[in-house]
């Protein structure tokens, strides 16, 4: 396709200017009145923010195309996936360019420091250690280590201010807009040996410090502050920021630079020396022979400072050639941007990206006529598949001969990248893992870019990716000065030197690769995180090192091997065995394996997956305190923080062995029922239908052995019944299990006959498996509860017909009719959805053996905040299932921590009114699905539910977010109101539970306790109703512990046996209590309680309910009556309301907090 | 709670639309009271005989914890009680349900309900109206307590466990009574066709048949399906793309779909301008 610049710019129209220049262009029959009758609609929708199917009329859809409207239409069928894409880039470009205004501001804040910088004073010449010329407590930006240092300097005007970088070439993006001005040292000041023993980059900070001190009189300057490029010390910048407010939006970045070829390039071979270790160390080398170690890094600082004329020149020329560059570069900074990569110390920065493009287009890998869409793409797909840590590329087109080879940069540089004058690598800080994350970003984006079921953009330019939310595992080091200790571990002198003393820099790239030694297959990606460049005010000293509050490095996890215990190495006879042994020190020990190898092993603790999820950290722990000594103390991980939340019983545990107990346990149930005899009709599928049939359920059942003596026993049915002055029992959770029958010609086909059929099934299981398998068992008419292995499971007998006969009716002209209803529904999503979702979803957990405790976490999130009747259980799970089966931008999160925070993203990101949610389960849909599904939630959206979440067996209805069929019926415009309100709460809450989370794992300094999030802001409610801990059955799983516990007539020994009286299943006074409470004051208040031991309940009332009515026989709930001449209204009774929580809660309540302060009766 | 009109603090508390108010608490100790409305039953139309109008009492707002028979001892200091029916909604009562077991009885609603209270005297329901406003009726009083809270529902729990020797009789009971009628429909049918059969002399007796007599009711999903039998049948015998104006409809209509998409696409992205979605940061 061929890009047209004009057309471009057409689209950076207004959309309403475009609509009339593509009206006018294909301009037949096209006048004023019309495109204002169209642009009416199109406001009126703006107004209220929902999108609307779009109604065009035959005329238009059907007027012949002209040859311009077919060719665009045409391209953005081809280009893109749909126009869409293609608008929302050059939506995207608009945002982030730079607005004329702004670089008029830019231009005169130049123009001025220009002026300014002409009229800097001469100094009178002094040593170069003598800083008393400095005076007004301007300080110089660089860390005089060591302090002594040769060479003479003075201030001078400087011979030319220029600005270099990206604002000349039209790259600059907003927001952090910065420009850098080139301010060229006079050549007197500079000697042609300075380039040694860093006399130069010493001068150069005195020089930065000088101007600073001119500039710093003059009121046309905002604020000054030093920092440094990329985080490299040796190369100090000065910023500038105009005056008047704070954030003018952006910056000026004075770079000092020596006149142009005042030094020769081949001194600064990467094979070279110019630190000389006798002056470094202020030893003398005891033998004067010695060969002095290359300082390529060094080298490579002072070579950048003399080249970026020359870079700005070239790429200047390829500008000019490729239209579309400015806009691929930027595209290509908003994803780095979004990734995290274009800032810091061995950062992939904007300009290596223009650097990039520019390879591409000089080497004609990319077309000069191709769009910005296409550069992005082209270049995201050169990342991905070209390894620069191993062939590097060159700019250089004709190198001269001393230029060193690619060879001789590989040998000194993990990344390789030269530039145009083939001296430079421009990638010199960067380590192998930077670079392979950057690899592994462009790789995983041109994966989702060609799914036409993601959302492209969002993902690639839209979702920002913290580390956190990345990465499976995250790590900090804390206390950088230790690393000090590791440069001399490492023995690391002659690095050291290179980096000029920065220690941290130095011991980077050996600390990350003796990690990827230890944890090898372990993880699919380490990367750590580019120190953010420091920056301080001019009157201060320059930070040391070891301020950089900490270090984070982040894993990727590889599921499978992550949590293996055992590290087995080489055969003990082996060659490799030293190695091992080096790497891994005292705890490789020789092990006999049943293969009858014997062999190197190391076996590292852990019993639950709990642990085992944590074995990466005993790895690091032990290889960086054993080769790099930094203690225990000084590492922080954060991967298993929040487990504590969801942590069960008084093991180390997360549930997942519990839930698989569980599983089990039920397996074996299925199997004996499969195996009855004597059954009239045979049994066609057992299936699950509980959460912790699918290790989803928060706290899974733990088998109890029960106390007799704790309960009263009813006499004819042998079954437990709760004792009044006893603290509530513990609570026995029903597990579902749905048992289809065989259809048969003798089932009736009466609704109420087939209810008693399953009853006398109920029975007849009951008989049975009691009878075969000695398992108590009662049965009722709606299920048959069985009492196993500790366990109740509450099987329920179903019919596939039913839901059809349920729809059936016969019209008065004996029609048969069919109709669908709530019965059949609720029937429906028992009997067939329910199982569905629970064995799709157990299939989900063994893909991902994490789905299950994210899931865990995220309801119990929803528990905590109240928010239980909100989102349900299964539309979490769903939820959560989502972010496995569609994790773009990120990969299926590999640890509970990352999942949760990701939810909580998806929760307080997504945006529910304009898209559905579609959770492709056994990636059964389309795109054919995904656009059909789209398409009807648009022409359908002010009837469909709050939350619209679409799955394979369900494309039209969310029947997992529709409200509850009792609040459907009662459904006005208010109880949608309140809907969406309540989820604008959730939304809301999980922002901001999101940000204080992120930040107390990030944020080493921070008190610890991430039980924060889980503790619900309760000031918003007007109503509190306190409980009695000892009723609430499920108070241990209370977020905060309680103090006291009771005994629930639970035994701690033995085992559960079979056979015994059936104890009391699925009894919560808590839930009664809400049923009763929600049952008589439903109408006039939101009642919200924490499922797992929550000792409140919160009121909320309708506001709605409060204004008084007229008399109305239908709506007298609750009411009273005010007389008011001869008119009668009703309003709450609110005193007797209050009254009736306590009476109906006898027992359970404690106390009723009315929080009068939020209203008045 | 005050009264809302405290000059007739003695009287009984009469508002618009014939109700009568009368003040209920749980206890003597209680502190609030709800308001109950009393008033005769009166419908056009009642059709079914056990509300007679003239002794039926029309009662709004009665408390969750009131059951029939609380509410039976409340009123009866009015005069003997006959039955109390308690409601979720007032409406003409339906019992289709009624002979069921109760183990087949869907749960009610535990909310405020409305009452039909028959007394065995039309006397009383004068002496209900002209109860004073300012003397509650009281639920549970000492001789008769309510149990409400965690007694009740220790209670009903031990309600809800079933004997399962019971509910098999129960069962039986109705599977019975239903293969019976089930006979009986089918032996009825069977005679149907029977009468329809020729006899000897070829003649058929033609009879005005029954509701649902026949053999086999039409339904609606036969029709539909027959109908769709149809319209595939005629799409698979249509040639595509045959003609020329069939091919120049094919592109038009395509380019048609690309046009609506366009605008589709353009009304989503000013409405995601509009809310500033294109920040990237």
């Amino acid at each position: 396709m061929i890009y047209q610049p004009t057309a471009n710019e057409n689209m950076k129209g207004d959309i309403e200017e475009q609509m009339e220049q593509s009206e006018s262009s294909h301009g037949e029959e096209d006048d004023g009145p019309t495109i204002a009758k169209r642009a009416k609609p199109e406001v009126v929708k703006e107004m209220e923010g929902i999108l609307r199917p779009v109604k065009l009329s035959r005329g238009e859809l059907y007027k012949p195309p002209t040859a311009e409207e077919l060719n665009q239409l045409k391209e953005a069928e081809s280009l893109f996936h749909c126009s869409l894409l293609k608008m929302q880039m050059e939506e995207l470009l608009k945002e982030v360019a730079l607005s004329v205004r702004r670089k008029q501001q830019i231009d005169s804040f130049v123009q001025n420091v220009t002026e300014l910088l002409k009229t800097v004073p001469q100094t009178p010449v002094v040593e170069l250690s003598d800083l008393s010329w400095l005076s007004g407590g301007v300080k110089v930006p660089f860390l005089l280590v060591p302090k002594a240092a040769k060479g003479k300097f003075h201030m001078a005007p400087p011979i030319s201010v220029n600005i270099i970088g990206s604002y000349p070439l039209g790259t600059c993006t907003k927001p952090g807009i910065s420009v850098d001005v080139a301010v060229t040292i006079p050549a007197d000041v500079l000697h042609p040996k300075d380039a040694l023993n860093q006399r130069y980059p010493r001068k150069r900070a005195l020089y930065l410090a000088g101007l600073a001190h001119h500039l710093s009189s003059s009121s046309a300057i905002g604020t000054m502050q030093y920092s440094c490029l990329h985080g490299n010390r040796l190369r100090p910048l000065l910023l500038l920021s105009p005056p008047g407010k704070e954030n003018s939006g952006f910056t000026l970045r004075l770079h000092a630079c020596p006149p142009p070829g005042f030094f020769k390039p081949s001194r600064f071979h990467p094979q070279r020396n110019n630190v000389r270790t006798e002056w470094y160390t202020g030893l003398r080398s005891s033998q004067t022979g010695a060969v002095e170690p290359p300082t390529p890094h060094y080298n490579s600082s002072v070579l950048g400072d003399m080249l970026p004329a020359a870079h700005l020149q070239f790429l200047a020329a390829v500008h000019s050639q490729c239209s579309a560059f400015t806009d691929g570069v930027a595209l290509l900074k908003v994803w780095l941007r979004q990734r995290q990569l274009d800032q810091g110390a061995g950062c992939f920065s904007g300009f290596l990206g223009s650097m990039l493009l520019a390879y591409l287009l000089t080497s004609h890998r990319v077309s000069s006529t191709m769009t910005a869409y296409q550069l992005l793409r082209n270049s995201l797909h050169f990342l991905a598949s070209n390894n620069l840590t191993e062939n590097g590329i060159s700019l250089a087109r004709d190198p001269d001969s001393t230029a060193p080879s690619l060879a001789e940069f590989h040998s000194v540089f993990q990344v390789v990248f030269v530039d145009p004058s083939g001296h430079l690598n421009m990638c010199a800080d960067m380590t192998a893992c930077t670079y392979k994350w950057v690899q592994h970003e462009a790789a995983q984006s041109l994966q989702f870019w060609d799914d036409p079921t993601v959302d492209g953009f969002h993902a690639l330019l839209m979702t920002p990716k913290p580390m956190i939310r990345t990465a499976d595992h995250v790590f900090q080091l804390c206390g950088l000065a230790q690393l000090q200790a590791s440069c001399k571990k490492l023995n690391l002198l002659n690095e050291l030197m290179d980096h000029s003393g920065n220690y941290i820099l130095t011991v980077l790239p050996f600390i990350l690769s003796l990690l990827q030694r230890g944890l090898g297959e372990r993880v699919r990606l380490l990367t750590h995180s580019l120190l953010p460049d420091p920056e301080w005010s001019v009157e201060s000293e320059a930070p040391k090192h070891k301020v950089q509050p900490h270090l984070s490095f982040g894993l990727l996890l590889n599921p499978e091997q992550a949590v293996s215990v055992l590290e087995r190495g080489p055969p003990a006879d082996s060659a490799k065995a030293a190695e091992f042994r080096q790497l891994w020190g005292s705890l490789s020990e020789l092990r006999r394996f049943q293969d009858g190898a014997i062999t190197e092993a190391v076996v590292w603790e852990g019993e639950t997956s709990c642990q085992k999820r944590l074995v990466p950290h005993q790895v690091i722990k032990h290889l960086l305190q054993l080769h790099a000594d930094i203690p225990e103390s000084c590492v922080r991980y954060v991967g298993g923080m929040l487990d504590s939340v969801i942590k069960v019983g008084e093991v180390c545990s997360t549930g997942e062995e519990e839930s698989l107990k569980v599983v089990q346990s039920y397996d074996d149930l299925s199997r004996k029922l499969w195996r009855l005899e004597g059954l009239p009709l045979s049994i066609t599928s057992v299936q699950g239908a509980h959460s912790a049939l699918r290790y989803t359920q928060v706290f899974p059942p733990v088998p109890v052995k029960l106390d007799y003596t704790f309960f009263h026993r009813d006499k004819t049915s042998k079954c437990l019944v709760p004792l009044e002055d006893k603290p509530c029992p513990v609570y026995i959770t029903p597990i579902k299990v749905i048992c289809h029958m065989e259809g048969s010609g003798k089932w009736p086909h009466d609704r109420v006959a087939i209810r008693h059929i399953k009853a006398a099934f109920h029975i007849s299981l009951g008989e049975l498996l009691t009878q075969q398998h000695h398992y108590t068992c009662q049965p009722s008419a709606t299920h048959l509860d069985v009492w196993k292995d500790g366990f109740a499971f509450r099987i329920q007998v179903a019919y596939h017909r039913e839901p059809q006969v349920l729809r059936e009716s016969l019209s008065p002209e004996g029609l048969l009719i069919v109709r669908d209803n709530e019965e059949a529904q609720a029937l429906e999503m028992a009997t067939i959805h329910q199982p569905f979702l629970t064995s799709t979803l157990h299939g989900l957990q063994q893909l991902h053996p994490c789905f299950g405790a994210v899931c865990r976490l995220a309801k119990r999130w929803l528990g905590a905040q109240l928010f239980s009747d909100v989102i349900s259980e299964d539309t979490a799970d769903l939820l959560v299932a989502s972010l496995f089966l569609q994790p773009a931008p990120f990969t299926p999160p590999g640890s509970p921590q990352v999942g949760f925070l990701r939810f909580l993203h998806l929760v307080s990101c997504f945006d529910w009114r304009n898209n559905p949610l579609v959770v492709n389960l056994n990636g059964q849909l389309t795109a054919a699905d995904y656009t059909e599904i789209k398409n009807d939630f648009i022409a359908s959206r002010e009837s469909l539910p709050v939350m619209f979440i679409a799955t394979p067996k369900d494309k039209k209805v969310s029947f997992w977010t529709k409200l509850s069929p009792s609040v459907q019926r009662a459904r006005t415009i208010s109880q949608l109101k309140l809907k969406v309100k309540m989820l604008q709460r959730v939304v809301l809450v999980a922002a901001e539970s999101l940000k204080v989370l992120e930040h107390q794992l990030m944020d080493a300094s921070q008190i610890q306790d991430i039980r924060v999030v889980m503790r619900p802001p309760l000031d918003a409610y007007d109503v509190l109703i306190h409980l009695q801990p000892r009723q609430v059955p499920l108070l241990n799983h209370a977020v905060d512990k309680p103090h006291v516990t009771f005994s629930r007539g639970v035994l701690n020994v033995g085992v559960p046996k079979t056979g015994q009286a059936m104890p009391v299943v699925d009894f919560s006074p808590v839930a009664c209590y809400l049923a009763e409470l929600r049952d008589a004051f439903g109408d006039l208040a939101v009642f919200f309680c924490d499922p797992y031991g929550g000792t409140v309940i919160a009121v909320l009332w309708k506001p709605k309910a409060f204004h008084p009515v007229p008399f109305k026989t239908s709506q007298m709930v609750a009411r009273r009556v005010e007389v008011t001449g001869e008119e009668a209204h009703t309003v709450p009774n609110v005193e007797a309301i209050l009254e009736d929580f306590r009476i109906m809660g006898q027992g359970l309540v404690k106390s009723v907090d009315l929080r009068t302060e939020r209203w008045v009766v | 709670m005050a009264p809302s009109n405290a000059k007739h603090a003695s009287q009984a508390c009469i508002i618009s639309g014939g109700f009568t108010v009368l003040s209920l608490q749980f206890s003597t100790e209680s502190t609030a009271q709800h308001n109950i409305f009393v008033k005769e039953h009166r419908v056009r139309a009642e059709k079914t005989t056990h509300r007679p109008l003239d002794r039926t009492l029309f009662v709004l707002n009665i408390p969750p914890y009131c059951s029939e028979s609380v509410i039976r001892e409340l009123f009866s200091q009015f005069g003997p009680v006959q039955s109390v029916e308690l409601r979720e909604k007032p409406g003409s009562s339906e019992n289709a349900t009624s002979k069921l077991a109760k183990y087949f009885t869907t749960a009610q609603k535990q909310g405020f309900v409305v009452g039909y209270i028959v007394f065995q005297k039309a006397t009383s329901i004068a002496a209900a109206k002209s109860h004073p406003h300012n003397v509650p009726l009281v639920v549970s009083t000492e001789q008769q307590p309510v149990w409400t809270g965690l007694k009740k529902w220790i209670h009903q729990y031990k309600q809800s466990i079933v004997q399962t020797d019971k509910l098999q009789e129960a069962v039986d009971a109705f599977m019975q009574d239903y293969d019976q009628r089930k006979n009986e429909e089918a032996k009825r049918q069977k005679k149907q066709a029977e009468e329809q059969q020729e006899d000897e002399e070829g003649w058929v007796k033609v009879t005005r048949g029954k509701g649902g007599a026949k053999a086999r009711p039409h339904s609606e999903v036969a029709n539909q399906k027959a109908l769709q039998k149809e319209t595939r049948k005629r799409k698979r015998k249509e040639l595509i793309n045959f003609y020329t104006w069939q091919h120049r409809n094919t592109q038009k209509e395509h380019i048609a779909e690309l046009r609506k998409k366009f605008e589709e696409d353009k009304q989503r992205i000013a409405l995601l301008r509009a809310q500033r979605k294109f920040r990237p940061y």
